[in-house]
């Protein structure tokens, strides 16, 4: 793998040498101190703890596994044959969810996609403003002072960010912002349309909310990509007479190519996996938006607010842990892949993303 | 070469059409249209991308200033330290409940995070290494309603025990541990080598060399991944949510029901407090806002000075 930190000592890494009692002085007939066995369990066990995350996951996956009654699985490995949702046919992937009566959750994933790649969309281009006015233009006084405000930023709640979307930015946003569009740019498809309700909740809010969380995570991982391309790249560019954006556009960023595409797709893993402050702002309802101000519902924020009325029936329980392990296989590999790109993460890992 | 003026031109003839004279700054700089507009462009990106940092800059002041103006004037200290659960209002029961959560949670997750770190960063090779740190990210990847449907499936309805304390904090532990895990593993990997080298070269065990050469130099910088679990892992609400249930009392044990204060926001926002509208919910998000960005600024301040200790190292 390339992302392994390339440790150069393998001879640091390796066990010693068992102790001196099974050294070479000791005389070739003499008894072991410890049975191999147990030298063995030796070896193995310090291993363990190594393996607790891998573990978890795969005990995630089983649990959603067993409640989906396996119906997800690979049926016959011989002739690779994958039976998708069993319980529900081929309908799970239709858009009619009806609870009771039918299970159609294709709303739900395409109300996850329009929220967060909107999202992802702004908050990789504001990221990637801030990031280069922190590193080329700004003087390292000053942005010691502002960095920490967008660290600060991935440290809300989000259950406080919700919160806040619900009580002051939605009314803002039902009041000024829609209304305003609605009356001069109603002729921009998705703009126009019924009318937007008055209380704001729906997609704008939730991009608004979804491009604040994100922000922080794109923002650290290009500024840090952009900060570890070689100072001399940087300063033979301005020798030659670029201006420093020309040296961000020609040298830097392709530098820096690699943490960008990673900043995109752990930017995008986090939007799409957000639940409670999309729970809060979203107005939940199963049905496709049918302009820019509607109200839709994402697969994390559905599961959420409604696992409430799903218990004690197995079939709803099922419906919601395979909606449950759509998300895990998407999250999981936007996140694998996203990491491929990256060598070390240490400055973003201090900020815990 | 140089052509010389005729014979019969008069005296005092120019010999070309004269040269204009070239001023020195146009030989220096150009001022072609072009790197005009080069350089204008730049001068202007210098002052208006600096400006977007307005974008994160305004709602993060927005937000704490929002929740600091509707919550200080409810908030009084007969609110924070009554523990009567007849009073709707009194947040001494969920404090205390969230604080213990948390430190349940935060002792299992240190327990597996900081043994799996190091047992990563010494023990295995380079390419188990790496699968190990995928999984790690993975499980830190995971969105947290996943983990808290894992949880309820798991012990609430497996195991049994219910919308449980003792749930909600294995469920939370579980969330918190990947964050600790990759902390540990970097404070670990990052020991200088020579002092590694140094270590095993003059004979210690593996085990002498974690306990009395790492640990000490490695400390710091675990704390910080643990102050940072515990600030990810105290604003999180799905987890808690889905795996236990709201008390207006303290636990009596660990298989009680246990108000957590996100799950006290989320519950005060499903349905609100009669009069009080909001009250609870802002209150709860006050203290949760102080407390987190409280954490941020202690892991900050000791990572700092943990820089600085280990350039220190290297003198």
């Amino acid at each position: 793998m390339e992302q392994t930190p390339a440790p150069q000592d393998p001879e640091g890494r390796e066990p010693l040498p068992p102790p001196s009692s099974s050294g070479p002085s000791a005389p070739a007939g003499a008894p072991r101190t410890r049975p191999p066995i147990l030298r063995t369990v030796g070896r193995i066990v310090p291993f363990i703890p190594a393996l607790v995350p891998a573990a978890i996951v795969a005990a995630i996956v089983y649990s959603l596994l067993h409640a989906a009654g396996f119906s997800i699985a690979l049926h016959n490995w011989r002739t690779w044959q994958i039976s998708l949702p069993t319980n529900f046919g081929w309908e799970f992937f239709g858009s009619n969810w009806n609870p009771p009566y039918s299970w159609g959750i294709a709303v739900f994933v395409v109300g996850s996609f329009l929220t967060a790649v909107p999202a992802l969309l702004f908050s990789m281009l504001i990221g990637l403003g801030i990031a280069i006015a922190s590193v080329a233009y700004l003087p390292r006084l000053v942005t010691r002072f502002l960095d920490p405000f967008v660290d600060l930023l991935a440290g809300i709640p989000s259950v406080i960010y919700g919160i806040w979307g619900y009580l002051v930015i939605a009314p803002y946003f039902g009041t000024v912002l829609n209304p305003y569009l609605y009356e001069h740019l109603r002729f921009v498809p998705g703009l126009g349309g019924t009318m937007p309700p008055s209380s704001g909740l729906g997609l704008p809010v939730g991009i608004f909310l979804l491009t604040l969380m994100a922000l922080p995570i794109t923002t650290l991982l290009i500024r840090d990509s952009l900060r570890s391309v070689p100072r001399d790249l940087w300063e033979s560019g301005l020798a030659l007479g670029a201006t420093r954006w020309e040296a961000m556009r020609r040298i830097s960023i392709p530098h820096a190519k690699g943490g960008i595409v990673s900043a995109g797709f752990l930017g995008f893993g986090r939007a799409f996996g957000e639940t409670v402050a999309i729970a809060m702002v979203l107005n939940l309802v199963a049905v496709y938006p049918t302009n820019f101000y509607g109200g839709t519902a994402t697969i994390a924020a559905e599961m959420f607010s409604i696992l409430d009325s799903a218990y004690g029936n197995s079939q709803f329980l099922a419906a919601l842990s395979e909606m449950a392990l759509i998300l895990v296989v998407i999250s999981l590999a936007v996140n694998v892949v996203g990491r491929l790109f990256i060598s070390r993460l240490s400055a973003t890992e201090i900020a815990g993303l | 070469m140089v052509p010389t003026p005729s014979a019969d031109a008069p005296l005092g003839t120019p010999i070309a059409a004269p040269v204009p004279a070239l001023a020195a700054q146009d030989v220096l700089f150009d001022r072609s249209a072009r790197t005009t507009w080069r350089l204008g462009f730049d001068r202007w990106a210098g002052w208006l991308l600096p400006l977007l940092f307005l974008v994160a800059i305004l709602p993060i002041l927005d937000l704490v200033w929002y929740i600091s103006k509707t919550a200080i004037p409810t908030l009084t200290w007969e609110i924070l330290t009554s523990f009567n659960y007849r009073t709707v209002d009194a947040l001494g029961v969920p404090i205390v409940s969230t604080v213990e959560v948390l430190a349940l949670s935060t002792a299992f997750a240190v327990l597996l995070g900081v043994f799996g770190g190091i047992a990563t960063a010494e023990f295995l090779s380079d390419r188990s290494a790496g699968w190990v740190r995928v999984s790690a990210n993975m499980l830190a990847g995971t969105p947290s309603v996943v983990l808290g449907y894992f949880g309820f499936f798991t012990f609430c309805i497996y195991a049994g025990w219910g919308y449980v304390m003792m749930a909600g904090v294995l469920t939370l532990a579980f969330f918190m541990t990947p964050y600790i895990f990759r902390i540990a593993d970097l404070a670990y990997t990052s020991i200088p080598r020579p002092i590694r080298e140094a270590a095993y070269g003059s004979g210690t065990r593996p085990h002498q060399y974690i306990v009395k050469v790492a640990t000490p130099i490695a400390f710091p910088q675990v704390l910080n991944g643990i102050f940072l679990a515990m600030a990810i892992g105290l604003g999180e609400t799905a987890p808690i949510v889905l795996t236990t249930t709201g008390s207006k009392i303290l636990p009596p044990n660990l298989f009680a029901p246990v108000t957590y204060m996100t799950a006290l926001i989320w519950a005060d926002f499903s349905s609100p407090s009669g009069s009080g509208g909001y009250d609870v919910a802002l209150q709860c998000a006050f203290l949760l806002v102080v407390a987190v960005v409280g954490l941020n600024i202690l892991v900050r301040v000791i990572s700092a000075r943990y820089r600085k200790r280990l350039e220190g190292l290297y003198q």
